[in-house]
């Protein structure tokens, strides 16, 4: 027997090998026959059996990406590879090979049944992406390692395990602690998952897997809580006024300017920021508020518009549809009498004459509808344009009325007091009459007025930057928005037309096509 | 033994002086029992009988009802006061209702005879229910003379024991129940017209009727969104529609003048001929106020229809007195215009004039804080002690039993005449197809021509529910309850032939299948469903003529029609791409073709379709002839998609052939259905049978019969029992000749007689234990001098005997002896034991 197997070369997967097991495995009988008339595509194949070939390597696969069956049990497999195409992959049986490493298989996220049986694997890993697997043969490996079926847990589906023979199946509470960590298992190493079995894991590991469960509830929570977060700042962008509620814009003012950190620390400076930030932020919050008031109404007003868009495409669609449908059924059933009878040749011509012109009238309707709808489609978006467009002006007005108003003037007003503060200490600074110490990098400043007021105005100078880059960004991001809105509605709307058009044309192409073709057998 | 004798002689002397002593003290009793039977005969002479039915019931009548109390006498009297400055200030006013007799002829005020009763009904616990229940359980006895109020007023008790009475009865036990329920009810008498009072019914509208034209005028307004479309522009001639318009509108105008005289004439056709006792006709009804049990406002009942008006109603046209169980009022208000313009507040003293000063008659829409302070206002409490309060009802509890509130209407059955309709009520279980309810209506006034009959059936066996008959063409539509094989809900049909037109629903969600409908019409049978896994929902098939030859084999498969075409129609079925979800098949069976239809994508007008002709057999090689591209024709919306394989057409072909084996199956057992549900149709109308609640313990035949073998047994385990006890005195009345009944003598002789024979037994038992005693004392000194004479020559055998026999011997007369003496101190307490026994004995008692 060794020798018999020594004797056969490894192979590779090839045309040659796939070639012939489409062939053997395809439809049989008749439905064979048309099939070898016309030879069969690598992409309709649907399953494939590729056992008892000696393989040792996978490859030539990438074509087959409509596979859902692949069985590749009984080579010699090593590694598994050349799979990442086949995404569509359902079932996959990679039983009785050498393998020893679980890899290669990220891209096949659909499978629910994966056989590794009778291999030479250590570790379970690299199957994370396997949300949907339900059954999964692992049984006659080397896996020893009984923790290392925790990993397991992240499938959801899985339903039927196979671990016997396995090293790590002859740990003492190998049953009851699968049963433990997989409580939704129904099938393990061939039997059924008995109430007995897991009653006796739930009273040995209760503790053990609350704490697990309570870890992976808190991972859950604060996934969901982060989602949470984003979606609301996706809100808050989608408003144009996102980091406007709380200090963000302050503190990234503050955090870009060394000097005026340093000036913090003179004496009435702090109480001076506590009265700028207070109204500033108020404001903000203000600014925040309409900000998202207005992005609801626009929300209603882009609804409204889609509403409607759909309403009167499906109505103009049911219309044509009927007119199409009764059409339809008059043509199949006029072709079935006008082959009974078709005595006369001017009977005929006549015929052919009132056809044409029955299918001209059917695409002179059609169009018209068609165009009608255009009509009425570009009213509506002409009037929601304007609307929008009005709504985004008023928006950016109140903007512009309001944000100077609030942030410049408060930042000047600041500057002022600051420099007011600053003069007075430079005096004091003079005069050495400073009962504190001042901070080395603070003294630094003091050196002369024109320091002071050149370190105080260039953070000045670094706040009104950051308050007119956001005025800026707010009020580009709104234009930018419109813009591609109504992008998007003219782009979707021309395609609409034109697929219509084309559908009709293709139609009534077709059945000028089949009178013809009903014609030309007539004459025949 | 002569110790004994004595002893017995002793015995019986002591008895007989305590029988003189007893007797003694019989005869005391007995002079007692005399007087009181004396008494007896008196009070038994003071009944005097007039008809025998009324006796009857005052036999049971309570005392209350033949007694005036004293309060109900002052009230009475001050009845009579309030009366007499009544006529003397309205001398031309009609005469009140205050105090009519009652059943036994007794004066009661009519506030005492309204009796608040709460029931254990459910359906009497809101107005609805106690005015139907009234109007249904009682049956009028109009008024003698019309205009005038009755003499008597009977109880409500009275009422609901014959069933019937006049108005003032009708609302006497209505506003009971009322009150009873929580409603601020009056009862009130007054004038209203004569179909009213009557009871007739013959010129409203059916309710029935009126309700189901309610449910179909309700529609929804659609909303206009802001972007809606503007219809395409019209090109028509605006002056041309203008013309169109004006002509259509004269031609309306012009019809509906033709329909408004003809409504003209039709209602003075109906209008009844005039009433010359217009306004005269007193009636009596209820009056319900607000501000109990959520009424918003103030509204009549019409206790005789059991229907509620509102108080303008122009039926009612003029208001005397109203009353409850607190208080009299007279209405001092104009009542010329009917009760259009009058106002209900019983506390306004302007318009109300109340009998009874007191709290009742303060308005009841005070504010209770206003009236509180009133109150506390008003120091003298000795004053608030004097105010005559209305003295508790004369009448007892009412009742009604479960099978009177089954029953409901008199008999069982009630008939109401409606305006061109017909309404028949039966109590449940009355008729034997369970029938209770039957309206008809009818084309014309006079009701003769019939035009809908529906009928309404409860407890049925075959779940059915509803039928209505329409007589212009004869349609049947029947309704059924959830749970009949079939899952059957509707049923409209004229004949119950298999081959006639049919309308079947169903119970969708019961089913299988998911049929909902099923249409059979001629050759064609349409069949929806619902909720299907596959997403059909419709299937139209269409059957050829039966072949005309019928041999015996097709007898068996008759029904089964051969198809000529069968359409289905699928829902989308959103998992799949429009351009492979098939929406519809159609196989021409006839023409061996199979026709495809496809989805339309989401922004399409056109579906794609793909047509198939069906391989012929070809008969040598019992294949299927090879298949050919242009045996399958296809529609690609998509200019662009490549063009299906020929392996995947023929594939779809083989599948389609398949399923059209299968759908044939499919209609073969619908027709099977249809003809099993026909059939059974027709076996349980034929057997029609009511379905009993195991609940139900006077209907349950079999709980009944269970019961009363329980019963049955019982008695006879009481028999036995009795037989067990024997008369003792039979024997002793026998050798009277068993009397009817007993005289003193008669029973002091069975007595004497009686106590005779016991002491006769007891002597003669003694009598005996002495005897045996003897003869066994005389056997033992016998075989003692036998033993003695013969002892040198006997064996120790023989002595052993003789030994053991004495031993025996001995103990038996020991026995004897006891028994003797026991016997000796128990005769006594037997003599005394029937001594008792015979006095409390009922048929001597009385003597003794």
């Amino acid at each position: 027997m060794n020798k018999l197997y020594d004797t056969i070369e490894p192979s590779v997967v090839n045309e040659q090998m796939l070639q012939k097991a489409i062939v053997e495995q395809g439809p049989q009988g008749p439905a064979g026959r048309i099939a070898q008339q016309e030879g069969i595509e690598y992409i309709e194949v649907t399953q494939l059996r590729l056992h008892f070939l000696n393989i040792l390597k996978i490859d030539n696969l990438w074509q087959f990406t409509s596979l859902t069956k692949l069985q590749l049990d009984n080579n010699i497999i090593e590694k598994i590879e050349g799979l990442d195409s086949l995404v569509n992959l359902v079932w996959l049986d990679l039983s009785f090979n050498n393998i020893e490493k679980i890899e290669g298989l990220d891209k096949l996220v659909k499978l629910q049944d994966l056989s590794l049986f009778n291999n030479r694997i250590s570790v379970i890993k690299n199957l994370d992406t396997m949300l949907s697997l339900e059954i999964l043969s692992i049984g006659n490996n080397l896996l020893s390692e009984l923790d290392s079926v925790i990993y397991l847990r992240r499938f959801k589906d899985l339903r039927t395990l196979n671990l016997a023979g396995n090293p790590l199946c002859n740990e003492e509470n190998y049953k009851i602690f699968i049963a433990a960590y997989l409580p939704d298992l129904v099938y393990l190493d061939y039997r059924l998952v008995d109430e007995k079995t897991r009653e006796a894991a739930f009273a040995k590991y209760q503790y053990a897997i609350e704490e697990k469960k309570h870890n992976e509830a808190q991972e859950q929570k604060a996934k969901d809580e982060k989602e949470k977060l984003a979606k609301t700042l996706q809100l808050h962008k989608d408003a144009f006024v996102e980091y406007l509620d709380g200090p963000q814009l302050f503190n990234s003012m503050f955090a870009d300017d060394a000097d005026a950190a340093k000036l913090a620390s003179l004496p009435g400076v702090p109480t001076l920021l506590e009265s700028y930030l207070y109204p500033a932020h108020y404001s903000c919050t203000q600014l925040f508020e309409v900000g998202l008031s207005k992005h609801e109404i626009r929300q209603k007003e882009v609804q409204t518009l889609f509403t409607c868009h759909r309403e009167a495409v499906t109505d103009n669609q049911e219309r044509a549809a009927k007119i199409v449908a009764d059409f339809e059924t008059i043509r199949r059933q006029q072709k079935v009498n006008e082959i009974m009878n078709t005595a006369d040749n001017d009977m005929v011509d006549a015929m052919i004459d009132q056809h044409n012109d029955e299918i001209t009238h059917l695409y002179e309707a059609l169009m018209t509808l068609e165009l009608q709808l255009v009509d009425q489609l570009e009213d509506i978006i002409k009037d929601f344009e304007r609307n929008i467009t009005d709504m985004s002006a008023a928006f950016v007005e109140h903007v512009q009325g309001v944000y100077p108003l609030l942030c410049r003037d408060l930042e000047n007003h600041h500057h002022e007091k600051l420099l007011e503060i600053a003069v007075a200490t430079l005096e004091r600074v003079a005069k050495n009459e400073l009962e504190e110490e001042l901070p080395d990098d603070l003294r630094m400043l003091f050196v002369d007025k024109d320091t002071v007021s050149n370190a105080i105005s260039a953070s000045h100078d670094t706040h009104l930057l950051k308050i007119d880059n956001r005025e800026d960004d707010l009020i580009t991001h709104v234009h930018k928005w419109l813009a591609e809105m109504m992008k998007t509605l003219h782009a979707n709307e021309g395609s609409r037309n034109r697929n219509r058009i084309s559908e009709i044309i293709n139609y009534t192409d077709y059945v000028r096509e089949q009178l013809e073709m009903v014609l030309t057998q007539e004459m025949e | 033994m002569e110790a004994a004798t004595a002893d017995q002689d002793n015995e019986g002397v002591a008895l007989d002086q305590d029988d003189e002593v007893q007797v003694d003290f019989a005869q005391e009793a007995l002079d007692e029992l005399d007087r009181a039977l004396s008494k007896v005969k008196i009070d038994a002479s003071a009944l005097t009988m007039p008809d025998k039915r009324k006796k009857l019931y005052k036999w049971q009548c309570p005392q209350s009802y033949k007694r005036s109390s004293l309060k109900e006498k002052q009230l009475i009297a001050l009845a009579e006061n309030f009366w007499r400055q009544y006529t003397h200030i309205y001398p031309d006013r009609k005469p009140l209702l205050l105090c009519p007799l009652n059943e036994c002829g007794v004066e009661k005020f009519v506030s005492t005879t309204l009796r608040p009763t709460v029931l254990p009904y459910p359906v009497l616990f809101n107005w609805e229910g106690c005015a139907n229940f009234v109007s249904d359980f009682l049956s009028l006895e109009p008024l003698d003379p019309p205009t005038d109020p009755p003499r008597h007023l009977y109880s409500p008790t009275h009422v609901l024991q014959m069933k019937r009475g006049s108005c003032f009865d009708f609302s006497t036990l209505l506003c009971s129940l009322l009150l009873a329920a929580g409603y601020n009810a009056y009862c009130v008498s007054g004038y209203a017209t004569k179909d009213v009072c009557l009871l007739n019914l013959a010129r409203q509208e059916c309710p029935l009727l009126a309700k189901n034209e309610k449910d179909k005028t309700e529609k929804q307004a659609v909303e206009v969104l802001k972007y809606t479309v503007k219809p395409p522009r019209d090109l028509s001639s605006a002056f041309e529609r203008h013309q169109e318009e004006m002509r259509q509108k004269e031609a309306q105008a012009a019809r509906l003048k033709k329909q408004q005289e003809a409504d003209r004439l039709q209602e003075e056709l109906e209008r009844p001929p005039p009433d010359p006792l217009f306004g005269l006709r007193v009636h009596c009804w209820v009056l319900v106020k607000c501000g109990a049990r959520e009424v918003p406002e103030d509204f009549f009942i019409e206790p005789l229809s059991g229907k509620s008006f509102s108080t303008t109603d122009q039926n009612f046209l003029g208001v005397e007195s109203a009353w409850n169980h607190r208080n009299y009022w007279i209405n001092m208000q104009d009542c010329r215009r009917g009760c259009t313009d009058m106002s209900f507040d019983l506390g306004d003293p302007i318009k109300w004039e109340y009998m009874l000063c007191g709290d009742t008659s303060q308005s009841l829409l005070l504010i209770p804080s206003m009236k509180k302070q009133e109150f506390e206002d008003d120091d003298e409490e000795k004053e608030e002690s004097k105010v005559f309060q209305m003295p508790p009802s004369w009448v007892n509890e009412l009742n009604i039993s479960q099978q009177d509130m089954e029953m409901r209407f008199p008999g069982g059955v009630k008939v109401i005449q409606y305006r061109k309709a017909k309404l028949e009520k039966f109590a449940p279980y009355l008729l034997r197809d369970g029938l209770v309810t039957r309206l008809s209506t009818y084309h014309d006034l006079d009701c003769t021509e019939v035009c809908v009959v529906k009928e309404w059936y409860q407890h049925r066996n075959d779940h059915l529910e509803e039928r209505e008959l329409r007589k212009a063409g004869n349609i049947t539509l029947e309704h059924f309850r959830r749970g009949r094989s079939f899952a059957l809900k509707h049923h409209r049909y004229v004949t119950l032939t298999p081959d006639s037109d049919r309308e079947m629903e169903f119970y969708s969600q019961a089913r299988a299948d998911g049929l909902a409908r099923r249409v059979g019409k001629g050759l064609e049978m349409i069949e929806f469903f619902e909720d299907r896994p596959d997403f059909l929902f419709y299937r139209h098939i269409l059957f050829g003529k039966h072949a005309k030859k019928v041999t015996i084999g097709e007898i068996a498969e008759q029904g089964h029609r051969p198809l000529e075409k069968v359409v289905e129609r699928f829902h989308r079925d959103t998992t799949k791409p429009a351009s492979e979800d098939v929406a519809e098949r159609v196989f021409l069976v006839s023409e061996e073709r199979i026709q495809v239809t496809y989805h339309r994508d989401q922004d399409r007008i056109i579906p794609a379709w793909r047509n198939f002709t069906i391989p012929q057999e070809s008969g040598d090689t019992q294949q299927k002839q090879t298949f050919t591209p242009d045996m399958a024709s296809t529609f690609q919306v998509d200019p662009f998609e490549k063009p299906s394989k020929n392996l995947f057409l023929y594939e779809m072909l083989m599948a389609l052939m398949k399923e059209e084996e299968k759908v044939a199956q499919r209609i073969k057992s619908s027709e099977k259905e249809v003809r099993a549900i026909l059939d059974l149709r027709q076996y349980e109308e034929t057997n029609i049978e009511l379905h009993i609640s195991i609940y139900n313990t006077a209907r349950n035949d079999k709980a009944r019969k269970h019961r009363e073998a329980l019963e049955r047994m019982a008695e006879e385990a009481r028999l036995l029992q009795e037989e067990k006890e024997l008369d003792y005195l039979a024997p002793f009345l026998a050798q009277l000749g068993d009397p009817e009944e007993l005289t003193r003598q008669m029973a002091l002789q069975l007595r004497n007689d009686c106590l005779a024979e016991l002491k006769q037994r007891l002597i003669d038992k003694a009598n005996l234990i002495q005897g045996r005693f003897e003869k066994e004392t005389q056997e033992l000194q016998q075989k003692q001098q036998w033993y003695q004479k013969n002892q040198p020559t006997m064996t120790k055998e023989d002595e052993d005997q003789y030994l053991a026999y004495c031993s025996d011997a001995m103990f038996r007369i020991h026995i004897l002896k006891l028994r003797l003496n026991r016997h000796k101190d128990r005769a006594p307490q037997k003599y005394l034991a029937l001594d008792e026994k015979l006095r409390r004995d009922p048929r001597l008692a009385l003597f003794l």
